[in-house]
């Protein structure tokens, strides 16, 4: 086993993640939220992952670091290079265990949607910033003051001195955003994952706080898996892109590539639904018809069938299409795009 | 009345808000004109005023001064902040609003059909059942809502959905404004689209002036005839939306506009960044309001106020140096 894992990771992958899968118990059954994830990010690459609410994109990112709640059950592999332990797989550790404590929050860290609701109003900024440094650095009082004052300084946050001793409410949302930035990136960690970061934030803050994360990220040489769903900040940050329909990855490629030639039907409809300014109005917005469906008892065959406008009766509808690379890096999962072999699919339809 | 002829004069909007002995001015001296037929987009950074605006013009705020002049369907020119609530009831099923979030503006305990329903039992009380029934199947219908689902909670539906029965809601009294109040922002990009082009269908329509107020400035371009950009609580920018886009003449609609992400890794614009946050308005600075994170302040910018003047036809601006600076914008394939 140990061997099988080691040979997953090459020298420059972080981060591998294959087949994850993760359900959920609800009282009407059990809902496949995440159905079969593949990703990888290389080091010092930013990979964004995009997708519409509930196509299971911050299940994705909270499995990495097993903080999912107790109801989701999620298999597969996500294998990772840590310091001191090699690749592991970090579903195989105990989520409330020792190892997995190493890696999240200093080998992993991650920064969340809303800046007002990840900190909490009783302690300050500092103090809430220093507990990651006591916990993974140092145990020096002074020295993580030290070390937590410089990382404040990095991210932008003026007057810094005054500010660690200053409450949450006493931070306007981008500041806010920046100390959780400081939060994360305190302990140097090798991989970020950024939830909507710039969603709550306003248009010009955003700029800021793309800017920030962009030099930091040279500095720190760090990873960062992107997940949004403004495919505007994605061109802008990301070095390749992921986008996810209902739990699966269905078309995955460089950022260039992706949003020169996209190939599935629904990265198509999702761009074509985003107006650029400067072009030249069409009458109407492109738009996918219908909604995405819950992920509740899916039928067989590819989720986006229902909304599709290049879907193949009979085929579409009967069997679940895998990601196939069609060069270059760019990979689809869509019979329409890359044909379906007959035999091939016999053979899913088995098993 | 016919198309293009004004339909909206709003003068010299100001609303202060007083809490605790501080005076937060939200809407300070705002005047603009709606022709009608056209969408009228406003944007700004969230605290500008824009929502306040909105709200002081269907006068469910009463702002502290200034005036907005109606013109009625008979021609008639009436001043909204002037008569009393039981006329102002009268003339507001002629102007109606879409809220923001669809989860918290639809009662979860009332079915769709009555949430529709409501505006038309407030204002025609006499109404029969049946007609009352038989506009709500149709506004409902026409917004793209399956009928069947009528007696359904609010809870049964999308958030898509949810916001086309706050659609309805405002349609069902037949208005001529909407007062859209981020109508969009809540949706995910390819439910926003649906709704854009539903807006879209039911102006041509039913004719419907759009006073179309929101964050996202793609959102406003695609939509909007003229746009209006708010900075703590006044008009700094005002033109056709292609002028505003293209050559913007207030630093800060540069600065927004080169923050617009743009969904194209090719066409990265160069970012104007802005030092600094929104001030508080309870305390502006002096002079022009943007002087502190403006990039060509002048010792001029810091003393004295500009005027909002017609700088080009049609195109309004308030900065001191408007004439001789050279902004960047978007540059338009034709």
């Amino acid at each position: 086993m140990e061997q099988d894992v080691k040979q997953n990771v090459t020298d420059d992958t972080i981060i591998k993640v294959r087949d994850l899968r993760i359900n959920i118990k609800v009282d009407e059954g059990t809902l496949t939220a995440v159905r079969g994830v593949d990703f990888e990010i290389k080091k010092g690459e930013t990979l964004g992952l995009v997708g519409e609410s509930g196509c299971g994109k911050s299940l994705t990112s909270k499995a990495i670091l097993g903080i999912n709640d107790k109801k989701c059950k999620a298999s597969g592999e996500i294998i990772f290079d840590a310091d001191g332990m090699g690749p592991v797989n970090l579903l195989d550790l105990n989520p409330r265990g020792k190892e997995i404590r190493s890696v999240r929050g200093k080998q992993i860290s991650m920064i969340f949607q809303e800046p007002m609701v990840a900190f909490s109003p009783m302690y300050t900024i500092g103090d809430q910033i220093n507990e990651a440094t006591r916990l993974h650095i140092t145990k020096d009082k002074k020295e993580s003051k030290k070390i937590s004052l410089e990382v404040m300084k990095k991210v932008g946050i003026a007057n810094a001195e005054k500010r660690y001793n200053q409450y949450p409410h006493e931070f306007s949302g981008g500041m806010l955003q920046r100390a959780l930035i400081a939060m994360a990136l305190v302990c140097n960690p090798k991989l970020l994952i950024a939830d909507e970061p710039t969603t709550a934030l306003d248009v010009t803050i955003q700029a800021q706080i793309l800017e920030i994360m962009k030099e930091l990220q040279k500095d720190f040489g760090m990873s960062i898996l992107f997940i949004t769903h403004d495919l505007g900040v994605v061109a802008g940050m990301c070095d390749r892109v992921a986008v996810m329909y209902l739990g699966r990855v269905v078309e995955t490629a460089p950022a260039a590539e992706l949003y020169a030639h996209p190939m599935h039907p629904y990265t198509q409809g999702l761009l074509g639904s985003v107006h650029k300014i400067g072009t030249k109005n069409q009458d109407r917005l492109f738009s996918i018809e219908g909604t995405v469906p819950l992920a509740l008892n899916l039928p067989a065959g590819c989720g986006f069938y229902e909304r599709c406008s290049k879907r193949i009766e009979g085929v579409c509808n009967a069997y679940d299409p895998e990601l196939v690379d069609v060069g270059g890096e760019h990979k689809i999962a869509c019979f329409a795009c890359t044909g379906c072999p007959n035999a091939k699919k016999e053979g899913k339809a088995d098993e | 009345m016919s198309k293009g002829d004004n339909i909206l004069d709003v003068k010299n909007i100001k609303m202060d808000f007083a809490s605790k002995g501080v005076t937060v001015h939200a809407v300070g001296d705002v005047s603009f004109k709606v022709n009608e037929g056209e969408t009228m987009g406003i944007v700004g950074e969230s605290g500008c005023g824009k929502t306040t605006l909105g709200r002081c013009i269907v006068r469910a705020y009463e702002p502290t001064a200034g005036q907005v002049m109606y013109t009625t369907s008979e021609g008639e020119l009436i001043d909204f902040l002037k008569i009393d609530k039981k006329t102002m009831k009268e003339y507001r099923k002629e102007i109606q609003m879409i809220f923001q979030d669809p989860y918290s503006s639809l009662d979860p305990r009332m079915t769709v059909l009555d949430i529709i329903k409501e505006p038309l039992l407030a204002n025609y009380p006499h109404m029969p059942k049946e007609e009352m029934e038989r506009k709500v199947m149709d506004i409902a219908a026409k917004v793209g809502l399956n009928t069947a689902y009528l007696k359904r909670y609010p809870h049964a539906f999308s958030g898509g959905q949810r916001q086309r029965i706050g659609i309805a809601r405002a349609l069902v009294l037949n208005p001529r404004i909407i007062v859209c109040d981020e109508a969009v922002s809540a949706l995910d990009v390819s439910i926003q689209a649906q709704v854009i082009n539903l807006l879209h269908d039911l102006q041509k329509e039913f004719d419907l002036t759009f006073l179309f107020i929101s964050h996202d400035l793609s959102v406003v371009e695609y939509i909007s005839d003229r746009v209006g950009v708010m900075y703590l609580g006044k008009m700094v920018e005002f033109a056709p939306t292609k002028k505003l886009f293209s050559h913007p003449m207030h630093p800060y609609t540069e600065s927004l506009l080169s923050a617009v992400p743009v969904a194209d890794p090719t066409k990265q614009m160069e970012r104007i960044p802005l030092e600094g946050e929104i001030p508080n308005p309870a305390n502006p600075p002096s002079g022009c309001y943007f002087h502190t994170r403006c990039r060509y302040c002048t010792e001029r910018c810091e003393k004295e106020a500009p005027e909002y003047v017609e700088a080009e036809p049609e195109h309004y601006v308030a900065c001191h140096r408007a004439k001789e600076l050279k902004l960047k914008g978007f540059s338009y394939d034709e």
